[in-house]
């Protein structure tokens, strides 16, 4: 803030500064002849009137999504757990936009698809996939993990890992 | 007026709102696109300069204009978005001169509040998705897959909810935005997202930076190498980067506009609400940012907008004045500037208000307006009519006579032009160097003044003086032939064409002599029974150098005869009635009908159609053009005939559709025209005027013409006083000191014809001037100039104190007769009833005028109406009273003389946010509100119960686009009982973006038959970008959508006349009316404005 009261105006030194700053111009010669014609207003500019089709057809008008946000994101981060945490067989979990009515049914779809996964056997072969990539999962997922086998859910994404290693190990 | 209405542009908005540059017209060819709120226009950068290509109407206000390059393309794409949510993405077709849609579509969400600071649009700089910001809250993406194809939109969450800028970053791997926000403590950040296509979501960003500047208000992203940011603060600028932070303090300015000169972000130009142009460096080593510089360059238009052409030419886009076209030189010029401003574009807007004057009392409203903001401020003088391009002028006084001659009777060119003066005759010629010099005819006399002079057939010339009728040889200039007037009388007036001569001398004589080669022969002579005033045989029949008719006007009994030559019989005999004698008689052939025009020394003109073979007159028609006698002269351009009418208003004369139509010439007082067509100066006139000689080209159309009075300060009202011949204005003069600004409020005195100002008045401090009018009042023959002032103290919302001031301008100044402090601002003045009206806030108060026993005056009130928010716009018609409210739209008021009163009669329940009110008729109101609509209410005086009565009905409802400050009843175009639209009242508009329209009230056949032309039109002519004109045009607010009704676009129908034939040729099949009938009607509009 020191500096501001020097800066306004020092009429010379600004002035030989603004030379400097304006040498090299760009210029792809444009603008070059001596005497330039500048107002075309004069030249009466063509006023376009469209006699031909300017719309597109109606599909490929664009429209924005009107999903909630809210349940979009609640839909995507499913989703990317379906795809972490069980195998890809797991139907639906590949079509990605789908009406309402198979968000519902992938709804109910995940609900066996979690008490499934209660069960040793899947518990064993999802953990088999989880031990190998445990870092790609976020602290979230890990967290959901740890309170799954009902450990502590505390500390940071290393320790949460580690956690879980040493419950599967 | 009436409740069926067309809205049509006399002059389009020049706010120039967006600019960008890019190749958008071909791979190698450099455009220039300009925005002005609803049009674009697309320029071509040229090595001889800027070159139009196109004037886009766009269905829309544009929020977003910008050029992109889709991966694979060889020129740029236009991207545009409009403030009620569409947008389209353009495509130049360089083989049809066309625009493409290339994309299209509806951004809008169902619920979202709409953003306060502006709708943001930026594309991201690798082309991978556009983003906007429409919504609090809410950032939408529309992602552009592989093939460059736009997707469907989607909407992310936006944590910051006051947004003030965003701007995507160059050089990331991933779509990166800068979000520049204002948080509940008013503290400004910036924030940086990463936006992830497929999970539709921001992911935090590599960096951030807090409490900037409190200004902070504009970013600019900066290209690669650098890249990183600009964030430019009232105070300081930053450069911000993932692993830089530079700032610099910078004098306390408002940047609101910046363009890049260097491709590689090094250089930018930033303009401030100063007017101030820097220059601002970043300096870097390699691509290590190491520093900030600027540089005060000079000052511009205040601009809106700035870009950066070529070779150190800049265009400067500007809302608040001109926008320019300026260089930037290397030296600083004797004042320190390094900006020569080169070339300005008018802009109008923003009008703030306007008063229509009709100082010639022609019927044709010159508009003066209060144009412009701040520095730029100014007034405005619109006028339509015929432009004439000055070529070349002499100083030469006292010009009683003007004619030009060739040099040999087959050269296709002018080349003499014989002046003659009250005891001299001058003859100018075309020298080598194609200079206009003084040369002789021998054979001419010169020494006295010339009466009439012509080409005739063999090569000779004809002049005619006060003693003599001289033939001259045109090739060897010597005299052949002398006719002598007889002795004792001189010649008064004659003519002549190429064969004939006739004249008159004293003594009632009228004298016709036929011209061979060398011989002048007196045909025929005649007495009449008075003295001559006139004469004309312009050859209207077959053969183009001998007429067998000849107009004569007469002294004493005012009459017009037609004789028949060369027996000089008289055939016809036309009383001219009144007492003012024919000063120029005419016989002409407009679009194959012959009409004999009589002007008279009162600045009137009669016209009559004449028959050829009976010499009968008919269809008599008289039009005031002037004040003073009128000379006749035809002349011709592109190959049809005009005549101009050279006066103190001069005026030109011409035929469409076998109308006569009358334009007026954009040139003070001219005492004499000729056609001048020389070889240097094509198709050009030599024109009289005031002291001096011009040479110079005509239009061909009429137009609007606009003169500027600059002000260097803000007038916003104006009024003018026929008695004074004056106007006042209310201007502001913003002061800067030091940091501190102020302002200042004048009421200026302006002289109505040189617009020098003759005296002031200051306000108070705080006091500002909020209404002015021209009144008198009842028992007072005095014309007063009334000001309604409010104080506009900062510790106050609403102002709680104001005045009214009553001046009488006298012997050039104003004198201060009354003041009468109110409770509140006085938002509007008006004459009622030999009273004052005043709208003071939420009250309506009603004055009178009253003479105390001193012998002084005063305001006394008299009574009042309560029950408004705030009575902003007020208009007046008997004793009604309609107010224009700040939100609850439009009331009705009555004035009740047995009681004193002023009663609410109805209202209209809607609530709008009004802008502005005038009264059409007795029952039918027009309204303008805040979003951009207009509408129209109707009394309902039948209405069967109390509560239908006290409601006015909305009949009307358009989409304007613009925001109306003033409606003011009037014509832009002369009125004359002779055309049809002379009948149709029109009301003119004046808006922020510098619009001059024009509202005509239709009769309702006509109409109708319009509204099926619109219809039809709007299934062959095309919104750009596929934007609809219907949605465009319906009535539109936060509350509510509707069609348009009762209004038309004249703006659509007018474009008919643009239509190819085979489209022309649809419609007509389609109204089963002939094109010929068609392009008539819409004609006959155009004359509207």
């Amino acid at each position: 803030m020191e500096g501001f009261s020097s800066q306004p105006s020092d009429s010379n030194q600004a002035a030989s500064g603004a030379s400097i700053s304006l040498q090299n111009l760009p210029s792809r010669g444009l603008f070059s002849a001596p005497v330039l014609s500048l107002n075309p207003e004069y030249g009466r500019m063509r006023v376009c009137v469209c006699e031909y089709e300017t719309s597109l057809p109606e599909d490929e008008h664009i429209k924005t999504n009107q999903q909630n946000i809210l349940i979009r994101s609640l839909k995507l981060k499913k989703q990317k757990e379906k795809g972490d945490s069980s195998s890809k067989d797991v139907k639906g979990a590949g079509a990605a936009e789908g009406s309402r009515k198979r968000v519902a049914e992938r709804v109910l779809d995940r609900a066996p698809a979690k008490k499934a996964s209660m069960q040793p056997r899947q518990e064993e072969s999802s953990n088999q996939a989880s031990s190998r990539d445990f870092q790609g999962l976020t602290v979230e997922r890990l967290r959901a993990l740890l309170k799954a086998k009902g450990l502590s859910v505390k500390g940071k994404k290393e320790e949460l890992i580690a956690r879980l290693r040493s419950s599967s190990g | 007026m009436s409740v069926w209405n067309y809205v049509v542009t006399a002059h389009k908005p020049t706010n120039v709102t967006h600019s960008c540059v890019g190749n958008f017209t071909g791979p190698q060819e450099l455009n220039l696109i300009i925005a002005k709120c609803t049009r674009i226009e697309i320029l071509l950068l040229t090595p001889l300069g800027l070159q139009p290509v196109l004037d886009v109407p766009i269905y829309g206000r544009i929020a977003t204009l910008k050029l992109f390059r889709p991966h694979g393309e060889a020129q740029d794409f236009l991207f545009i978005a409009t403030e009620r949510y569409k947008f389209c993405v353009l495509q130049w077709d360089v083989e049809t001169q066309e625009l493409i849609t290339k994309a299209m579509g509806d951004v809008s969400d169902r619920i979202g509040r709409p953003t306060d600071s502006g709708q943001i649009g930026i594309i991201d700089p690798d082309c991978r998705l556009i983003g906007l910001h429409l919504y609090d809250g809410l950032f939408k993406v529309i992602p552009f897959d592989n093939k460059g194809q736009l997707k469907e939109a989607f909407n992310i969450r936006l944590e910051e909810l006051q947004v003030l800028d965003i701007k995507f970053l160059y050089g990331c791997s991933k779509p990166t935005i800068v979000v520049l926000y204002q948080d509940n403590k008013d503290a400004r950040h910036v924030k940086t997202y990463e936006v992830a296509l497929k999970d539709k979501d921001f992911v935090e960003g590599p960096w951030s930076q807090n409490n900037l500047d409190n200004g902070a208000e504009l970013l600019i992203p900066v290209p690669p190498p650098l890249c990183g940011v600009l964030i430019i603060g009232e105070e300081t600028i930053v450069y911000c980067s993932a692993n830089a932070f530079k700032a610099i303090p910078i004098r306390p300015s408002i940047t609101r506009a910046y363009g890049r000169v260097d491709a590689d972000g090094s250089r930018y130009l930033l303009g401030d609400h100063a007017g101030l142009l820097h220059l601002l460096v970043i300096t870097h080593e390699k691509e290590k940012v190491t520093g900030l510089k600027i540089e005060l360059l000079g000052e511009t238009s205040i601009a809106s907008t700035i870009s950066y052409l070529d070779n150190a030419f800049v265009y400067i886009g500007s809302s608040y004045g001109d926008s320019q076209l300026i260089k930037l030189t290397l030296q600083p010029d004797a004042k320190g500037s390094y900006v020569e401003v080169l070339e300005r574009y008018v802009n109008l807007g923003p009008i703030v208000d306007f008063c229509v004057v009709d100082l010639e009392r022609q019927g044709q409203g010159q508009v003066v307006t209060c144009s412009g903001a701040y520095k730029d401020g100014s007034l405005r003088v619109v006028r339509n009519g015929i432009g004439i391009n000055e070529q070349a002028s002499v100083e030469l006084q006292g010009i009683k006579g003007m004619w030009s001659l060739r040099s040999s009777t087959d050269d296709p060119h002018d080349f003499f032009l014989v002046v003659s003066f009250i005891s001299e005759t001058r003859i100018l010629a075309m020298n080598m160097e194609d200079e206009l010099e003084e040369t002789e005819i021998q054979g001419f006399s010169s020494q006295v003044q010339t009466l009439f002079c012509h080409d005739a057939v063999f090569n000779q010339l004809v002049q005619v003086t006060s003693s003599s009728v001289r033939l001259v040889s045109s090739t060897s200039r010597d005299l052949k032939n002398e006719w002598h007037a007889p002795a004792g009388y001189s010649i008064n007036v004659a003519t002549a064409n190429a064969t004939q001569v006739l004249l008159a001398t004293g003594g009632k004589h009228l004298v016709y002599l036929e011209i061979v080669d060398g011989v002048l022969i007196e045909k025929k002579y005649v007495q009449l029974d008075f003295e001559i005033s006139c004469l004309d045989i312009n050859p209207i029949g077959e053969n183009p150098n001998y007429s067998q008719l000849a107009a004569v006007g007469m002294w004493t009994d005012i009459s017009v005869q037609i004789y028949s030559l060369p027996d000089l019989n008289r055939i016809t005999k036309e009383h001219l009635g009144g007492e003012i004698i024919p000063r120029s008689v005419l016989l002409c052939t407009f679009e194959g009908i012959s009409y004999l025009l009589c002007a008279l020394g009162d600045g009137h003109l009669l016209n009559f159609t004449l028959n050829t073979t009976t010499g009968e007159l008919t269809d008599r028609k008289k039009v005031s053009l002037g004040t003073q006698p009128i000379t006749l002269r035809t002349f011709s351009s592109k190959n049809t005939t005009h005549v101009f009418a050279a006066s103190d208003r001069p005026t030109v004369i011409y035929s469409s559709n076998k109308k006569l139509l009358y334009s007026n010439v954009n040139l003070k007082e001219v005492s004499h025209m000729c056609p001048f067509n020389s070889a240097a100066f094509p198709d050009s006139l030599a024109i009289a005027k005031e002291g001096e000689l011009t040479i110079g080209t005509i239009d061909d159309i009429q137009k609007l013409h606009i003169r500027s009075i600059p002000l260097g300060e803000h007038a916003r009202r104006i009024c003018h006083q026929e008695q004074s011949r004056t106007f006042a204005i209310c201007s502001v003069k913003n002061n800067q000191t030091g940091a501190e600004d102020s302002e200042t409020h004048f009421i200026r005195l302006l002289d109505d014809q040189s617009f020098d100002l003759v005296t002031y008045y200051q306000l108070d401090a705080f006091e500002y001037a909020c209404s002015i009018l021209s009144c008198s009042f009842s028992d007072d023959s005095n014309v007063y100039y009334c000001v309604g002032t409010a104080y506009v103290l900062p510790e106050e919302n609403e102002p709680t104190k104001g005045r009214i001031l009553v001046f009488l301008v006298e012997d050039g100044k104003l004198q201060l007769i009354a003041e009468k402090e109110t409770k509140g601002s006085v938002y509007s003045l008006n004459a009622f009833n030999g009273k004052l009206l005043a709208a003071i806030n939420q009250k309506i108060q009603l004055y009178k005028w009253t003479l105390r026993d001193d012998g002084t005056r005063e305001l006394q009130s008299e009574c009042g109406h309560h029950g408004h928010i705030l009575a902003l716009y007020v208009q007046t018609r008997g004793d009604f009273i309609v107010v224009g409210d700040l939100m609850k739209s439009i009331s009705l008021l009555i004035y009740k003389h047995e009681e004193g009163a002023i009663e609410e009669r109805a209202r209209d329940y809607n609530a709008n946010w009004m802008s502005a009110v005038e009264i059409l008729d007795d029952d039918v109101y027009l309204g303008a509100e805040n979003f951009y609509n207009l509408f129209t209410v109707r009394k309902n005086s039948e209405g069967a119960t109390d509560e239908e009565r006290g409601r006015l009905e909305v009949v009307g409802e358009y989409h304007l686009g613009e925001f109306v400050n003033r409606f003011r009843h009037g014509s832009l175009v002369m009125r004359l009982p002779d055309s049809d639209v002379g009948q149709i009242p029109t009301v003119i508009f004046g808006t922020v973006n510098g619009v001059i329209g024009v509202i005509a009230s239709l009769p309702q056949e006509h109409y109708s038959f319009l509204e099926k032309l619109q219809t039809n039109l709007r299934k062959v002519i095309k919104g750009v970008g596929g934007l609809s004109h219907e949605q465009w045009r319906s009535f539109c607010n936060e509350k509510k959508t509707s069609d348009t009704k009762n209004f038309l676009d004249g703006d659509l129908i007018e474009s008919f006349l643009d239509l190819s034939r085979g489209k022309m040729d649809e419609i007509s099949k389609q109204m089963s009316v002939p094109v010929e009938e068609l392009c008539k009607r819409v004609e006959e509009l155009t004359r509207l404005h």
